[in-house]
């Protein structure tokens, strides 16, 4: 109360309306994301004001664009987004499963979930060579609640390829290496796998070969264009010949480290007819670039900082940071680089490369919007399939798992408690059936029956999830619909928190700037 | 030829900005227009400096700034994000290639083009079929009125940057933040800056990236950003990557301050709040770069600088304009063409790049890197004896917090006068400004240790969305005039053009200004119970950070006064 005195004008909701307002915010954004939920959901288009079109069947970019005032519903936006940061989907089941709990109004108990969580799951081991058909259940589940069925399933082994070329014994799995490329084509929508890299400018030189095979790859981080040294050189000059023969000084510089760059192409292409690829970090000037395109060099120059990486990874060798201590075996190879060029985009694809620890996705795709809801499928996928190598364990889909939580809960656990802590258990079971009703709802189907069929088979003790075709139970194992276990237990993690801490909100007090008028 | 990228971060600098730009499309305009002024008509600047040419998937050629503009997602009006011209027609409905599912389409209002881009859209309509059939001229006097309805319009109706943009921007450009949930007031924290994603900023250094790609020899970064707000830390993120990524190439930054920020505070926790702001914002920024220029009066209106205009301080669109003029001043001589260091060319002398003007300001023996922005809008005729004796006078400051009249034998200034009128309103040839400015500094009571003048023939155009800023003592011709015309205000319709004079001042009389920041970041963060203490926690600060900060801040000032009191009072 002591606010309220400080700040009079502040306007100050009593408990109930406090409540109110929070349930119906989550309410708000459940109803929003509710249509968006499995592979028979709607995809949604955003047009904005000055005709930008986004697509999206992703929950996570649609929070982002979406223009969120109430402070409620920022937070639960927050948890979802934080939930994709993670673990790279789930965001429409955690804002979908939030809303429902808020309703429910209820908080407790998500340990008993998780211990069941931790039963149901369903092992699966990685060793060194991962059960390729499990990823690419999994990968498929998520592709296709983004995607129409046939591009699903193209992208499903073009993500697990991605994951399994990248990955190394021992180490972990960094996404990064995944290089993700889009091309803007008209006629072309298609999807493939680059085993090697795609970059997304070409030479500067309308000399340089735009073709070439059997090259070695220069990786380096050396700036081969005239700058003024940042020494103070003095500014003045006492006249015009002093000042020519100190630029021409600084200029003899530059030349020298691109000399030892060609020095190294003569000693390993002579005598056979392999070329030679300089792929720099830092700026190339013209004059270095004749040079080299005298010496039959093709350089690119202002590589992307993570691409230094993915080329050595790519291709071998090792990133030089100078031009000193150049030797044969710091050089990469590929088989073949070649350059594309669409109106002002050029794009250089080095193919064929020996032992690809790298390797890019390239999406062709008639417009933006089309190209970027794939580009957020992409990841999805990429990050289901890294999950499921991590987690070493997936998770009956389908609503499968809801339902047998709910049933475990209502039959097991709530037997445990006493009093009105049953009415909790019992809340919690049921806001998780919010996922199957949410499928059988976008299926059309009557979310009453569904229910009732799914939970019948359960007593029975048959595991299953819904058909969304026919409404009929299915078993989801035959089915390979599979979800992500950590994907899974972050949602029971992160729901029930921000829940019962909206649900302890007693009163809201707005005060502030723009105070009086609400928007 | 040495290219300059330019980045805008923040509403206001995108204000700026969109003047400055218009300034540029203006003279590109001039020079290609069979009838216009001959004084635009040479090709002494360089456009390809701060332009690139680029092609559209049609073949269509382009001429876009090279310019990365970041802001809130929604900032951008009417204009898409994608710019103007590498749309692909749109088809409507555009199909879902993607899912053969429900399709649920959520469209926003569609934001209306106001006049002034109603008219600029027809205009590019008309030119393509006047291809065709040639009619020029013919509804020409109902034009006229309507010039008037749209600059009447656009003193009113300006609510965005792009309401008053006439520049077409490549698809690149134009970057707006989305996810972030929060109103512009909300925004207006320096915290909340720092907790943009990761992703945001890889993808604006991604952005830039494809601009400095293109470059053969990148001369340098000219970044704006808004001194305030969530936008100051973003923007000395960004900064802090460019200087890691490109090291040796310089940035001239100007950070820029809307009068709104100005506002005075309503309680005592929000003026230690907005004063640690400033103090870190500043020092953060000043990090990064190699010569930053604070710019914006608390008060244009009331300040010298504006004694022949009339800006309305609350309007952006007012204050922005004169901040571009001056801003489109200093960039002239980095975009003449070297001739060698004698020879010199009728239309202009003084070329310098950004690497040249940082030498001189902060290169010499004292290495300030914080530097007053000077401006003579217009600047005065050179006519008689007394324009030697009043025309360093006419230059006043647009850099709030310094101090006047301050004797400063080690002051470097560099100087940029262009389209000065001579005597009979003919246009001053180059030497004759030459002359008049050396006659100046000998006349003057405190002289610079040294001052690089740059001189261009060509004046500052006026173009049609320019604001109605000029008083009644201005001609058409931007001459001062000896008695006021009728009408109080003057726009781009009476006035066309201007002779502009405005300088970079590296003196020790931005003291007060660096002063002030180091004793508020002493006073209320460091000190032991500091009012601002719970603020600076709030923002992610520690302790360590801080002092480091106020280290910075005390080393620029000792750089200026080796004998200052604030320097040594540290425990």
């Amino acid at each position: 109360m002591s606010i309220r005195v400080l700040n009079p004008n502040a306007e100050v909701l009593n408990k109930s309306a406090a409540l109110h307002m929070n349930i119906n915010a989550a309410k708000g954004l459940q109803d929003v994301l509710k249509s968006n939920l499995g592979p028979k959901g709607t995809i949604k288009m955003l047009v904005g004001g000055a005709g930008d079109i986004k697509l999206t069947k992703d929950g996570n970019t649609l929070l982002k664009e979406m223009q969120i005032q109430n402070p409620t519903a920022i937070m639960i936006a927050r948890t979802a987004v934080a939930q994709d940061d993670i673990s790279g989907d789930g965001t429409t089941s955690t804002v979908i499963f939030i809303g429902e709990l808020m309703k429910q109004s209820e908080r407790c108990i998500d340990e008993a979930t998780l211990q069941f969580l931790e039963k149901f799951k369903t092992p699966v081991v990685m060793g060194n060579e991962p059960d390729k058909e499990i990823l690419k259940m999994v990968a498929r589940t998520t592709l296709r609640t983004k995607l129409y069925e046939a591009l699903a399933d193209q992208l499903t082994d073009i993500v697990v390829n991605a994951v399994l070329c990248i990955r190394k014994p021992e180490e972990a799995i960094d996404l990064f290496m995944v290089e993700i490329m889009h091309m803007r084509h008209k006629f072309d929508v298609d999807t493939r796998l680059v085993e090697g890299l795609v970059l997304d400018h070409g030479s500067r030189h309308p000399d340089m070969k735009r073709r070439a095979e059997n090259c070695y790859i220069l990786t380096c981080n050396v700036s081969l264009e005239y700058e003024k040294s940042e020494v103070n050189a003095g500014f003045f000059y006492s006249n015009a010949e002093q000042r020519e023969a100190m630029v021409a000084a600084e200029r003899r510089q530059v030349d020298e480290r691109v000399n030892k760059i060609i020095e190294l192409k003569n000693k390993v292409c002579s005598g056979n007819d392999n070329n030679f690829v300089v792929i720099n970090q830092k700026g190339i000037d013209p004059p270095s670039l004749d040079l080299l395109a005298r010496a039959g060099i093709i350089a690119l120059r202002r590589a992307k900082r993570r691409n230094m990486e993915r080329l050595v990874l790519a291709c071998g060798g090792e990133a030089v940071n100078s031009v000193d201590d150049l030797t044969p075996d710091s050089l990469g190879w590929a088989g073949l680089v070649y350059e594309h060029i669409l109106g002002e985009e050029k794009y250089t694809f080095v193919e064929n490369v020996k032992n690809p620890y790298s390797c890019t996705i390239l999406i062709k795709g008639p417009n933006d919007h089309t190209i970027a809801q794939i580009k957020d499928a992409v990841r999805d996928g990429l990050r289901a399939v890294k999950n499921t190598i991590e987690d070493e364990s997936v998770v009956l889909g389908a609503g499968a798992f809801e339902v047998a939580a709910r049933q475990y809960l209502i039959n097991e656990v709530k037997k445990t408690v006493q009093g009105r802590a049953q009415l909790g258990v019992e809340a919690f079971a049921n806001a998780l059936l919010v996922v199957p009703k949410t499928l059988a709802e976008n299926s059309g189907l009557d979310t009453q029956d569904v229910i009732i069929a799914l939970t019948g088979e359960h007593d029975q003790g048959n595991i299953v999830g819904l058909n969304q075709h026919t409404g009929e139970p299915i078993d989801p194992q035959m089915e390979g619909i599979f979800d992500n276990y950590s994907v899974k237990r972050q949602i029971i993690n992160s729901g029930p928190v921000i829940a019962s801490q909206l649900l302890l909100v007693d009163e809201v007090i707005r005060a502030g700037r723009n105070m009086r008028k609400p928007n | 030829m040495k290219e300059i990228v330019t980045v805008q971060v923040g509403g206001f600098a995108n204000f700026v900005g969109s003047h400055f730009w218009n300034f540029q499309d203006e003279l590109l305009g001039l020079a290609s227009d069979p009838s216009g002024d001959p004084v635009f008509k040479n090709d002494a600047l360089n456009m390809d400096v701060l332009y690139r040419t680029g092609e559209t998937q049609q073949g269509t050629l382009t001429y876009t700034p090279r310019l990365l503009s970041v802001n809130f997602q929604g900032s951008l009006g009417s204009m898409s994000s994608f710019g103007t011209l590498y749309n692909e027609v749109a088809s409507t409905p555009p199909d879902v290639l993607t899912w053969t599912g429900n399709v649920s389409t959520h469209a926003s209002e569609p934001r209306k083009r106001n006049l002034f881009l109603q008219r600029l859209y027809e205009e590019e309509r008309d030119s393509l079929t006047q291809e065709n059939a040639i009619n020029g001229g013919k509804n020409k006097p109902q034009r006229e009125t309507e010039d008037e309805d749209i600059v009447e319009y656009l003193e009113n109706g300006v609510q965005y940057w792009t309401d008053f943009s006439k520049v077409h921007y490549h698809p690149q450009s134009l970057y707006e933040m989305s996810g972030l949930w929060m109103s512009v007031q909300e925004f207006d924290s320096y915290g909340i800056g720092r907790d943009t994603s990761w992703a945001l900023r890889e993808e604006i250094s991604e952005r830039l990236r494809f601009f400095v790609e293109e470059c053969d020899h990148v001369q340098g970064f000219q970044f704006i950003v808004n001194d305030s707000g969530g936008f100051s830390s973003v923007g000395a993120d960004f900064l802090e990557n460019i200087a890691d990524e490109y090291t040796n190439t310089p940035v001239l930054l100007y950070a820029v301050k809307d009068p709104g920020s100005h506002m005075i505070p309503k309680s005592q926790k929000q003026v230690v709040s907005k004063n640690l702001h400033d103090a870190i914002s500043f020092s953060r920024l000043s990090s990064f770069c190699k010569l930053i220029v604070p710019v914006g009066l608390p008060s244009l209106r009331r300040s010298k600088a504006s004694a022949f205009l009339c800006v309305e301080d609350e309007k952006p669109y007012h204050c922005s304009a004169v901040y571009a003029s001056a801003l489109h001043a200093i960039s002239l001589p980095f975009r003449m063409e070297p001739l060698g260091p004698s020879a010199d060319s009728c239309y202009f002398s003084g070329a310098v790049d950004i690497h040249g003007v940082v030498e001189i300001l902060a290169g010499q023996a004292r290495q300030n890197r914080v530097t007053i922005l000077d401006v003579a809008m217009p600047a005065p005729s050179l006519t008689g004896k007394q324009v030697e004796q009043s025309f360093l006078g006419n230059l006043q400051t647009l850099t709030p917090e310094i101090s006047e009249d301050v004797e400063d034998l080690q002051a470097v200034e560099s100087m940029t006068i262009h389209g000065a009128l001579g005597s009979g309103g003919h246009r001053a040839l180059v030497s004759e400004v030459k002359n008049m400015v050396r006659a100046a500094y000998e006349n003057a009571t405190t002289r610079p240790r040294f001052c690089n003048l740059s001189v261009a023939l060509c004046p500052l155009p006026i173009p049609l969305p320019f604001p109605k800023i000029f008083g009644n003592l201005v001609g058409q011709h931007g001459e001062l005039l000896g008695s006021p015309v009728d009408s109080p205000l003057r726009g781009s319709l009476d006035v066309h053009s201007i002779p502009l004079a405005a300088r970079l001042r590296s003196s020790s009389a931005v003291l007060p200004f660096l002063e002030n920041r180091l004793g508020n970041i002493r006073r209320l963060g460091i000190q032991q119970g500091a009012a601002g203490a719970e603020i600076v926690r709030n923002l992610g600060y520690g302790k360590d950070e801080l002092e480091d900060m106020g280290e910075t801040l005390s080393k620029m000032v000792l750089e200026l006064d080796p004998y200052s009191q604030m320097s040594s009072d540290s425990d």
